[in-house]
């Protein structure tokens, strides 16, 4: 007899997930489904408010990206009003975006993601956490990180006011200084920060990479898929956070597409499917083809994995070295193993740290000028960045006045969704076999999705509803047979 | 408060519902005070950081506002096994930016984000807590402000009743020597907004946004003839009231509708 399993609420992500997989009559998977039961509507209530209020208002969609989608939201109005923030502003944005960067990828490693591989997937669930990891890295490891996070939210703090939510963008600027004693201490922890990550680095060397089981899992096929990937760069086509073009490169690793910010409605479309709040973008121009990767179908890939792809290498010295070291281990670009995300997400935290290190050291950054009021009649801005779960698209238009008439929102999980849709359903096919299976295949499966380190507030940036994750089992006439609570 | 059999500490637990987490994670980064916590409480549900689980609680923290049916049956169901129930952030309290859906029609937010596959998705008007079950005692904010969390806590431990601040914003503000965001051109909500942030955004350069819903005898009236004066309307004052305090406002206050 068949089988539905349901993993229903997903544990250590950020929003609220579902896992439903159908097994047959022989026990195996007919199909998995990961879904985000809940909407919230943010495109909607934006309508009818004035623009300046749109920073505060999405950075509520995620109280894990809050700057990201702060930043965004910023950029957007720039591009609205048209106006060009002085070069002090725009250092002060990157600077703060960077050290927040620094912040949600350990957050992730050590917190999310981190406890699959520190403590292994079969490890009985009530050790695989935060306090687990510590037990295993040793507590002065783990007061090294604490400490470290710690610094850094201080620091943001100390800019825009708060660390969840903050305050710090407005339309061609910022809203605060950067006085000698800040920028010294930034200086500071930017170098604890490079060393942090350097420390991360061979964290995850000595327990990841020189095991040669987890190799093994991170290669194997059932987390690999061959997709499209995208990732904004600058001019030299490294990898950047806070400005520039954005790259598609395809699953052979070649350019596909470089296009502005401004340009994405010309690349992107979006698909809706009936079992899930999530919509589904694809590139327009190849087309939406189901849910199967390869280079005729439209699926792309954003986040760590799907950046380093897109680019040609990283704009700092010491990240440089591991983004080739990256490539050479794994086997050449593109990398098509989800799991190798993790990797990758370590090296832009160094990138990160480094541009920390970059930015305060400049002069211009306690500049005075650090906001160009707005004079332009606004109508329309579109404003990118590269949060840290992939690329992020706001897009409103507004009436001469300024009052939001329709607002766009494509948010990094969301431009993962289709193939996190793919990955949790190849991960269950492949690890459920004759009807078998137990907690450790399970958190196997929800391992294919926490790679991209999915963040279902933000995909869904909209509401009815609670969602952390739950398994459940269904048979093949639709009866629920298990659940799994999380 | 009476305290589990098992080692004499009360048993801990946090929920989250629609919101968007923020208010959890703010309590993942009190490091410093963790492990104190650690020694007084034991933390018996907590998804974002753990993967147990638990079945009575002394003292539940509720994050997010309620917004489907599912999340009716799940408050119900926390409630009756917690002897004391907190709203945690200003979704849980009042609904926050959440609710500013409810101001407009159900199948139009839905339409906006869904087009023509609006249907297969349901959705109620995002609630506070309190409109289901009973709430004990509220932490405002979005986020909610880490030393009144701190504070909350500390007095549920202590067993007595914590003491939550009942006047404006622009107090903080004054003590802080801001020049006012009004007299700066800037519209603010420091006027009628209840403190406890420590006027963090006016400090900060920004106008506040009302994210601690309103104090709890604010002169309505006055409040629209004040932001009228600084050259705002009537409409757009409203609706940027709303932000965070749909739900409020749309229940008590009906200034400017007649």
């Amino acid at each position: 007899m068949g089988q539905k399993i349901i993993i229903d609420p997903i544990t250590r992500l950020e929003g609220h997930g579902k896992i439903a997989i159908f097994l047959n009559n022989k026990g195996n998977v007919d199909r998995a489904y990961f879904q985000v039961p809940e909407l919230r509507g943010f495109e909607k209530f934006a309508e009818g408010r004035p623009a300046e209020d749109m920073p505060q208002i999405t950075s509520r969609i995620c109280g894990v990206c809050p700057t990201a989608h702060h930043i965004a939201s910023t950029k957007a109005l720039d591009d609205l009003y048209k106006v060009d923030p002085p070069p002090t502003a725009k250092k002060i944005r990157e600077l703060i975006y960077s050290t927040f960067m620094v912040e949600d990828h350990a957050l992730h490693f050590f917190f999310l993601g981190g406890p699959d591989f520190v403590l292994g997937p079969n490890a009985p669930k009530a050790v695989r956490n935060i306090l687990g990891v510590l037990q295993k890295v040793g507590l002065e490891t783990g007061k090294k990180v604490i400490a470290m996070r710690r610094e850094l939210r201080e620091l943001i703090t100390e800019m825009g006011g708060k660390v969840i939510h903050p305050v710090l963008g407005l339309p061609g600027g910022v809203s605060k200084k950067m006085t000698e004693e800040v920028q010294q201490r930034f200086v500071k922890v930017g170098k604890d920060a490079v060393e942090f990550a350097l420390f991360s680095l061979k964290l995850f060397e000595d327990v990841v990479l020189s095991d040669s089981s987890y190799v093994d899992i991170i290669t194997s096929d059932a987390y690999t898929h061959r997709t499209y990937y995208m990732g904004l760069v600058d001019e030299n086509n490294h990898v950047n956070f806070y400005d520039g073009q954005i790259r598609v490169v395809d699953p052979e690793g070649n350019e596909y597409a470089k296009f502005k910010p401004q340009e994405y409605l010309n690349m992107v479309a979006e698909h809706v499917e009936p079992w899930t709040y999530v919509k589904f973008p694809f590139l327009k121009n190849i087309g939406w083809k189901g849910f199967a990767d390869g280079k005729d179908s439209g699926i792309y890939s954003v986040a760590p994995l799907a950046r380093l792809n897109a680019a040609d290498g990283m704009a700092t010295p010491k990240a440089q070295e591991y983004y080739l070291k990256y490539f050479e281990t794994l086997g050449g670009k593109p990398v098509h193993f989800t799991l190798a995300n993790h990797w990758a997400r370590l090296i832009e935290l160094l990138y990160a740290a480094e541009r920390i290190v970059e930015l305060a050291g400049d002069p211009e950054i306690t500049g005075d000028t650090i906001r160009i009021l707005p004079d332009k009649t606004p109508r329309e801005g579109i404003g990118v960045v590269e949060a840290p779960r992939g690329t992020l698209f706001h897009h409103y238009q507004t009436d001469e006045r300024g009052v939001i008439t329709k607002a766009n929102l494509v948010v990094a999980t969301q431009n993962n969704a289709a193939r996190i849709a793919m990955s949790v359903d190849k991960a269950a096919k492949s690890l459920i076999k004759e009807g078998h299976y137990d907690d450790g295949i399970l958190n196997q499966i929800e391992m294919a999705f926490r790679a991209y380190d999915p963040c279902h507030a933000c995909a869904t940036h909209a509401f009815p509803g609670e969602m952390p994750l739950v398994i459940e089992i269904f048979n093949q006439n639709g009866r629920k047979v298990t659940q799994i609570n999380r | 408060m009476s305290q589990s059999e098992s080692n004499g500490k009360p048993k801990v637990a946090f929920f989250d519902f629609t919101s968007c987490e923020g208010c959890q994670l703010n309590k993942l980064n009190f490091e410093n005070e963790l492990l104190d916590i650690l020694e007084l409480v034991d933390i018996v549900e907590f998804r974002e950081a753990m993967d147990d689980k638990a079945e009575e609680y002394d003292i539940a923290f509720i994050e997010g506002s309620i917004s489907t049916p599912t999340c009716i049956e799940r408050i119900y169901d926390i409630r009756r096994r917690a002897k004391v129930l907190v709203a945690l952030g200003q979704c849980a309290v009042s609904g926050g930016i959440n609710a500013m859906k409810n101001a407009m029609p159900m199948e139009e937010v839905q339409e906006t984000v869904y087009g023509n596959d609006k249907y297969l998705f349901p959705s109620i008007p995002a609630m506070p807590v309190s409109a289901v079950v009973k709430v004990d005692y509220e932490v405002r904010g979005c986020p909610m402000s880490p030393p009144e969390y701190l504070h909350v806590l500390k007095s549920l431990i202590l067993g007595r009743k914590p003491e939550i601040k009942d006047y404006a914003v622009c107090v903080e503000c004054k003590l802080k020597e801001n020049e006012c965001v009004l007299e700066k051109g800037m519209f603010c909500l420091g006027p009628i907004t209840r403190a406890g942030c420590d006027a963090i955004c006016p400090s900060n350069g920004q106008y506040c946004t009302g994210c601690r819903g309103p104090v709890s005898n604010i002169n309505k009236n006055g409040a629209v003839e004040m932001l009228k004066r600084y050259g705002f309307s009537t409409e757009e004052a409203l609706k940027r009231m709303k932000m965070f305090n749909t739900n409020e406002l749309e229940k008590e206050i009906k200034w400017g509708k007649e």
